[in-house]
Formats: C-alpha cells, structure tokens, sequence
C-alpha cells in the first residue's frame, strides 16, 4: 500500500471514530401525522400535540432513550386522508422516523396504515375509533386507542338496561360515526330487538341539522344518540335543545363521544349541555398512575385546563414507541413492531398487551376502562357530575337525573 | 304543521344566506370576478362579535356595529392593496385578470383561516345572544329568541340594502358602474371609488351575517367555508351580479333545501344546492333575474 493509500485509510478511519458518538447522540425521531389547520379537527390535533409534547419533555428530562432524545416530526395532514397518505410517505422516506404515532381521524388512519403496511414501518393509532383500522389485519398497526365495537356495545347495554323503547342515533358522515351507529343498532338486535332504533347521518360540516330533527318533534323518542364530534356535535345539541327535543323528562341525549371532555365543551353548549349523559374515557375517579398524574399537571400548568382522555391517549402511543425502544435495544422497525408484540406494556392507563384475535380486535387493547355519566348542572366540571357507571361497575339508571319537565 | 315549521326555519335561513350572498353578487356585478375570501369576510364578521363581546364584556347590540366595521375595513384594504390591479393601470404586468382574481381571493382566504386558527386558536365560542329569550313557541313553531332578532335584523339590513342601491347617489353609482364601467367614467362617476364602496358594503354584510350567525352556527376558524359554498350557489340561480336575483334566490334556496332535507334525503341536502347550480347552469345561465348578455 502506497503513503497515499495508507494516509486515506487512516484519515477513514478517524472520521469513523469521531462518526460514531455523533450518531449515538443523535436523537430517535418519531412522526407525528395530525391535523393542525381546517378542514379536520385542529382541536383534536392541538390535544394530540400536547400530550405527546409533555410525555417528550419528561422522557428527555431525564435523560432520554438509550441515552437519546426523543424527537417529535409534525407534519400536518389538516384531517384528509391523501393528505395523511403523503405525510406519513414523507415522515418515512424523507425523515427516517422509526416509528408513527398520533393517528386521530379514522379516515385519515385508514390511508396512513396503508404506506406504514407497504414500508413496514410500525404505526400506533392514538384515536381512530373505527374497527376497520383494526380489521385490516396489517402487523404494523398498534391500536391504543377506543374502538368503535367497544363504545358501541357499552352503549347497547346502557339502551338495554334503561328499558327505552325508541332511540334515535345522529352520526357524523364519517368512518367514525356511521360504523358507531351502524354498530349500536347491530348490537342492540342481538341484546335488545325490542328496542326501535334507526340513525341519521349528518354533515359534519353543516351549521344547521334543523330540518333533519323537526319529524322528531311530532313523537320524540326515549333517546337521541350523538355520534358525533365537535363542533358538529355541539351544534347538534344546541338545535335538539331550542326545538324542545331533549332534554326532556321524556328524551335524554346520549353521547358517544366523550363530549364533555373538550376544554371547549361548555363555551359552546351552554344549557344545552345540562342533562347529557355521556360514555367517557376519562374520569377523575379512575385510577390513575402515577405518569398520569404527572402528565395532567403539566398539561394543566401548561394550558390551563383539565386532564382530558386523549391527551393521556397521545401521551401513551408516544410511550409505547418509547418502551418498544427500550425493549428492543434498537430502533430498527422491525425490531419495534416484534417488541410491541410480545412485550408487556405499562402504560400510563393501564394497558398490560394487544389482542392478536383478528378482526375488530386485532392488535388492540381490548379492556380500556370507561364510564357512563351524566351532567347534571350547567358549566360543571367533570369531577362533579354524576357517575351512573363507575369503572368495572354495571350501570345504574336509577342515578339518572331527569328535567322536571 | 311539519311543512309550517320548514318553511319558516327555510325563509329565515334563506334570510341568513341572502344577506351573505349579496355582497358576493355586487362584486361580481361589478369586476365580473368571484370572491373566493367571501367566507372569511363571514368569518372575520363572526369573531370580532364573538370576541369583543365575550372576552372585553362588551354589550352584543355594540359588538354588532363593531363586527361591521371589522367587514368593511377588510372590504376597503383587500378593495385596495389586492383588487386594484385588475381595473387599474397594471397592464404592463401582462396577468390575466380570471386567473389573477381566483389565485389572490383564494390565497387570500387560505391566510385568514389559518391566522385566526394560529392566532385565536382552533377551538369554538357560542357568541351570546342579542336578546336575552330562549326557545319559545311561535304557534306550532319553535323559535329562540337569537334567531327571531337575528332573521329581523337580516330583513331589515335587506330593505336598507334595496333602499341604499335604489336611492342613494352612491346606489345610483354602483349601478352605473355595474352597467358599464367606461361610460360610468366617462359621465363623471369616480369608478374607482366606487369599487371600494361596494367591497366595503359586501365586507359590512358577510361580516354582519356573520355575527348575527355567531351565537347559532359557533364559529370556528373555517367557520365561513359553509354560507360561502351556498352563496356561490345563490348567486348563479339569482343571476351572476344580480342582486334582486341574489334575495330572491337565497329564500327559495333556504325553503327548498329544508323540504328537500325531509321529503327527500337529509343526506343530500348540501348536495341539492349544487344539483341546483348544475341544473341552472344547463338550462338558464343567465339565472333567474341575469341577463343574457349586453353590447354597448
């Protein structure tokens, strides 16, 4: 070997040496698709973004992964699908994230697992309700979140333990609300057929649902089920309330979307808020670790509101890319999908594994803990309203509160 | 009783839509372009009455005037920083005016979702009622009290509108230059002037729209995407430009999309307003009060 060759392999060889700590350092970079401008739901993406902000900045507070900052890579997909579809292609080819999370609109969900599937990039589903992000079967996908067929059979058995004979749903036009309506009436046959029960769907992005709930007014039913998300929802609600529909002694409004758990919730429903009986995730009387605890009073310090259940649900599919990482001793997205899979995730709510059943329950958490409860006052805080269904108990109709009239 | 309560809720919203579809049909009247910002005009009017009133406590009936006068000086500073160009001494920049009109309207309305999104955040606000009544009985229909006062005061910026265009000089002029822009010049008419006066008064209406809408439809950033989609509608069936037309198109849009949503499909009643603007558009273009087409 000449000088010249000796004095390249040399200079190589330094360069490598003083590579290698550098890269070491380098921090492990996630990407985080959502919505953070119209048409989709920026109020859902500005939650995501929280949680997953606050879980970043205490994991990096002390110290990182792997001796590695967690780096979070936004892109926005404004809640439509191609859109998402480019993001995620983006966040994989481009930036070389090892793993995606933050997926907080079903139809959004449903494009961006078709690249994470093709390029074998694992993605954990941080809210998208509908069961077919499940059924699709795709190895990549960890679902953290709700799903449809839970909410909708613990809505089903709430109809049938209230012994209602009608119930009216409204559904959003979304891969969301009409797969919870479709849902709840298909499982209300099986538990309950006499119940009458038909659904409605509406445009999420209409500003008056009035003519769809006049024909109501000549028989109002026992219930009104809301599957929908603000600030559809909200304008729903307040159209069912000035036509005199609900609530009512007669008509009560149910919703399946843990309304009341957006910080906007009582800024834009006012008296029609009062009475609502909701299914939520979130309540202060479930148990909480102590990361949970941690994370709502950053989250309060920070933004001035409560804890709400999707910031603790962004926080915990940032946590299981986090403990997937700590598992595998690598970031390589083969190996964080295999320990995602056979690891025991403890996470801040709870969650011990993912089902590997197919259907609406692949890889998903199956027992995410809920509550039913019901708002008895205007502009009261979730702490007070009225538990009809604690966590892990039946449901109790006799706490129902009613109007007088 | 049923068909009672839709036709009032339509004639009310029909109100609602004229009053924004309007000011969209003036400016076509006169610059033959369409405001695709027009929505924001609704936007802008819907915050500054949301936000004056709740955040600095101020009585609603003062946020209103206050809503306008946001609507016009966005009318007057888009009339002249961005719509100039297209009648004004710009020939040398060699634009074509269609395409120039859609880019910058359309840029434009993008930049105001997405300020009020980044500066006033993405979450809703119910604006507070003018009058302080909740539902009540009207006969066999429920009203509240926000949408009675809100659907007069609609009627009554209406017959000041009719009155303003039909009366004033200013009215007069408007109509000159809508007629025909040279010879609006040529008799002595400032048509410069003149296209400022009817940015301002499109932006006082979308923007007054807007702000009695706000306790009702809860705005949010894209909160002007809606009564602009319906406004392009109602100006095609009223007649491009045509006022009148405009009126009477946004009441026979709002009734017939309320009986359509129950005797036919609530599913496809944002729909129905575009199988409208298609079917015009096939069998009458010039629209129910437009013309044809004029030499001069």
């Amino acid at each position: 070997m000449t000088s010249g060759g000796i004095r390249a392999l040399l200079a190589l060889a330094a360069a490598a040496s003083l590579a290698t700590p550098a890269l070491a350092a380098d921090p492990i970079v996630v990407g985080v698709s959502l919505t953070q401008s119209p048409p989709g739901s920026v109020v859902q993406g500005t939650q995501v973004k929280d949680g997953m902000e606050i879980l970043k900045d205490i994991v990096n507070a002390k110290g990182g992964v792997l001796g590695r900052q967690i780096k979070l890579l936004y892109e926005d997909n404004q809640g439509i699908p191609e859109k998402g579809r480019a993001a995620v292609e983006k966040l994989i080819s481009s930036d070389k994230v090892i793993a995606l999370a933050g997926g907080h609109q079903s139809s959004v969900c449903l494009a961006e697992i078709e690249v994470a599937h093709r390029m074998k990039v694992p993605y954990v589903n941080t809210n998208c309700w509908s069961d077919d992000v499940r059924k699709r079967g795709y190895p990549e996908v960890f679902n953290t979140s709700p799903y449809n067929t839970l909410v909708s059979s613990s809505m089903a058995s709430t109809l049938a333990t209230m012994g209602v004979k009608r119930v009216v749903a409204f559904a959003e036009n979304t891969d969301y609300g009409i797969g919870q309506a479709k849902l709840t009436g298909e499982i209300l046959k099986q538990k309950a057929p006499q119940i009458e029960y038909k659904y409605e769907t509406l445009d999420r992005t209409s500003k008056d649902f009035t003519a769809a709930l006049l024909p109501l007014r000549a028989n109002p039913p026992d219930v009104i089920v809301l599957s929908m998300l603000p600030p559809a929802a909200y304008l729903v609600m307040n159209q069912v309330y000035e036509q005199g529909l609900a609530p009512t002694k007669k008509t009560l409004l149910y919703d399946g979307g843990g309304l009341a758990d957006y910080p906007d919730f009582w800024q834009n429903v006012k008296q029609a808020g009062q009475y609502l009986l909701s299914f939520a995730l979130y309540h202060p009387q479930m148990k909480q670790t102590p990361l949970a605890t941690q994370i709502a009073a950053e989250y309060k310090k920070r933004t001035g509101n409560d804890i709400n259940r999707l910031v603790l649900q962004a926080a915990d599919s940032l946590e299981l890319v986090i403990q997937a990482v700590q598992t595998a001793k690598s970031t390589e997205p083969d190996k964080l999908i295999t320990a995602m899979k056979t690891m025991k995730f403890d996470s801040i709510r709870g969650i011990s594994n993912f089902s590997t059943e197919p259907g609406y329950s692949f890889q998903q958490w199956l027992d995410i803990p809920y509550v039913n409860y019901e708002l008895t006052a205007e502009r009261q805080p979730i702490a007070q309203t009225v538990l009809i269904q604690a966590p892990g108990q039946k449901f109790d109709p006799s706490k129902i509160v009613r109007p007088a009239k | 009783m049923l068909a009672l309560d839709l036709l009032v809720n339509g004639l009310i919203y029909g109100c609602f839509y004229a009053l924004m579809a309007v000011g969209l049909a003036m400016i076509f009247g006169v610059l033959k372009i369409v405001n695709f910002a027009h929505g924001e005009f609704f936007m802008i009017g819907a915050y500054t009455y949301v936000l004056i009133s709740l955040k600095l406590g101020v009585s609603p009936w003062l946020a209103l005037p206050a809503a306008a006068l946001a609507g016009a000086l966005l009318g007057w500073l888009v009339e002249r920083l961005l719509m100039r160009p297209l009648y004004q001494g710009y020939a040398s920049w060699g634009f074509m005016k269609d395409e120039y009109a859609v880019v910058v309207t359309f840029g434009l309305s993008l930049l105001l979702i997405n300020l009020v999104d980044k500066t006033v955040g993405p979450y809703s606000f119910q604006g507070p009622p003018l009058v302080d009544i909740g539902r009540f009985p009207l006969g066999p229909v429920m009203l509240t009290g926000q949408k009675a006062i809100a659907a007069l005061v609609a009627v009554a910026l209406m017959v000041a509108l009719a009155l303003f265009i039909k009366r004033s000089v200013w009215g007069l002029q408007i109509q000159a230059v809508a007629q025909n822009r040279l010879g609006a010049s040529l008799a002595g008419i400032d048509s410069t002037r003149t296209t400022s006066l009817i940015f301002v008064v499109s932006g006082v209406l979308a923007a007054l729209s807007g702000a009695l809408l706000a306790p009702l439809v809860n705005p949010s950033p894209d909160v002007g995407t809606f009564p602009a989609i319906k406004s392009y509608v109602i100006v095609v069936l009223g007649g491009m430009g045509s006022i009148w037309g405009a009126m009477i198109a946004a009441l026979i849009l709002g009734v017939s999309e309320a009986f359509f949503s129950v005797y036919v499909s609530y599913d496809y009643r944002d729909a129905f307003g575009l199988i409208i603007l298609i079917a015009v558009l096939l069998l009458r273009p010039e629209g129910l009060l437009g013309e044809k087409g004029r030499t001069v």
